[in-house]
């Protein structure tokens, strides 16, 4: 599937890919302080092993410098 | 790790460090070095973990602010410069021309200056009002208010207001409640669980410890809903929980330098190794020193909210537990006897600081409360007759004996 990650588009193995093992397959640099945005959406930090990215999907890995990861 | 000192020793920043070292060590520069165009780009846009700028984030600045992340069980921390810098920054975060903040009619001096003297200037309404009386704080909240902000212990009146239950009136009307827990700090006081959206603190005192440097700690407790906030609702849509840090941090903190220096961050994350223990001692101290004044037959009053005659012993000890802060203030016949123990004194240092790891001592009517008239330090509860002694961590023995000498007749 293809979907667009920070605003460049991406082809992804396979048809089944929560946010949790995105972070995974993509090595996101410092995962524990990463916030994620699906389709403009936040995605709650406990929620990542169950939200599940489809095809065409919109993901932006977000960074808040300093003392904070959001919940 | 449960334990407060346990986090406190072995929280922070994930990553190894250089040489192994064990400690996060000051970073002392400015800038940041990026492979490519494109690094710096992703980095300015908050798409990749790095810093850029010391000015905006730094890496033994963010060692501090992750530390107080996992002790206040805050959603983000931001450092500051000083503990106005905190207070300010915040009030100018959600605050402005047309609106109204309502906050308590006791306060530190430099606080009330700050918002009758530099941001009414600028259009803002603050309302005083008695804070352990709910029917006052509802009536003074309206759909201008943005805040409503007061200190977990006033310095130095000491009064203690249910956080709880203001906090509860600011949600009711969708306004968030900032507290200045400078003088319990989240080892004393877990202000999310009462509620409360914003803590601030002046890192300069029990963090800090030995009174080492000055510095300032903003929480965002996570506990409100930005949208409501009409500063930040356009910015909550775009980036969600994280609106109010992130509004300081790209715009108010970033546009007033009010960085902290990593110096200063280097030293305070040292102290907040100990503060569990300084507390501790500070507190046992107050209460032991409060307990000698209150039966010594030239002290007049005494005031400590660990004193069962405290009005406020038992919101405190409701809110607080079996600790109540390192401050108390006594009074005696008049002006010059206060003077007069203050010279006579040895080893409690006369000096304008709070919960350092000395006592200090101080007559706040003539120094932090002097640019006031006689009538508003009355209407502020600061009296001529009044000293304000700040609990240290020295043996407890010593400071009594000192005060035992000092009270005698010359």
């Amino acid at each position: 599937m293809q979907v667009q990650i920070n605003g460049e588009p991406e082809e992804l193995p396979g048809e089944e890919l929560t946010i949790a093992d995105l972070l995974t397959h993509r090595k996101v640099e410092s995962p524990a302080m990463v916030m994620v945005q699906l389709n403009g959406e936040f995605v709650a930090r406990e929620q990542y092993g169950t939200t599940r990215v489809a095809d065409s999907d919109r993901v932006e890995f977000l960074y808040f410098m300093g003392g904070g990861a959001g919940r | 790790m449960k334990g407060f000192t346990t986090r406190a020793i072995h929280g922070g920043l994930a990553g190894p460090e250089a040489h192994g070292a064990l400690r996060t060590p000051v970073y002392d520069t400015v800038a940041y070095e990026h492979d490519t165009a494109h690094s710096l780009q992703l980095a300015f846009e908050g798409r990749k973990p790095a810093h850029v700028y010391s000015r905006i984030t730094n890496p033994t600045v963010q060692d501090l602010e992750q530390k107080l992340r996992l002790l206040s069980g805050g959603m983000a921390v931001l450092a500051v410069s000083s503990g106005m810098a905190a207070i300010s920054n915040t009030v100018l975060a959600l605050a402005g021309a047309g609106a109204n903040i309502v906050t308590s009619r006791h306060l530190f001096g430099n606080t009330i200056s700050l918002f009758e003297k530099t941001l009414a200037p600028w259009g803002l309404e603050v309302r005083y009002v008695d804070m352990t009386d709910p029917e006052a704080v509802e009536q003074a909240v309206d759909d201008s208010t943005r805040a409503i902000y007061l200190e977990s212990i006033t310095n130095p009146q000491l009064e203690v207001a249910d956080c709880s239950l203001v906090a509860q009136i600011g949600a009711g009307r969708n306004v968030p409640l900032i507290v200045d827990n400078t003088l319990m700090t989240p080892y004393l006081f877990d202000t999310a669980g009462a509620g409360v959206a914003v803590e601030v603190l002046s890192s300069t005192k029990y963090i800090s410890g030995g009174a080492t440097c000055l510095g300032g700690i903003i929480i965002d407790n996570g506990t409100f809903d930005w949208r409501h906030a009409p500063r930040l609702a356009e910015r909550a849509g775009r980036i969600g929980p994280m609106a109010f840090i992130g509004s300081l941090r790209q715009e108010v903190y970033r546009d007033t330098g009010a960085c902290l220096a990593p110096h200063n961050a280097y030293l305070q994350s040292l102290g907040l190794e100990t503060m569990g223990l300084r507390i501790e001692r500070s507190c046992a101290n107050a209460l032991c020193i409060a307990r000698y004044l209150s039966g010594h037959a030239k002290v007049c009053s005494v005031n400590y909210p660990g004193l069962p005659e405290s009005p406020f012993h038992a919101t405190a000890r409701r809110q607080f537990g079996d600790r109540f802060g390192g401050i108390l203030t006594f009074d005696l016949a008049d002006r010059q006897a206060c003077f007069d123990l203050m010279d006579r004194l040895r080893i409690i240092r006369r000096a304008t600081n709070i919960n350092d790891n000395k006592t200090l001592i101080l007559h706040p009517h003539s120094t932090i409360f002097a640019e006031y008239a006689d009538e508003e330090k009355e209407a502020m509860g600061v009296r001529p007759t009044m000293l304000r002694l700040s609990a240290g961590i020295e043996d407890h023995d010593d400071i009594l004996a000192d005060l035992e000498e000092a009270l005698k007749t010359p």
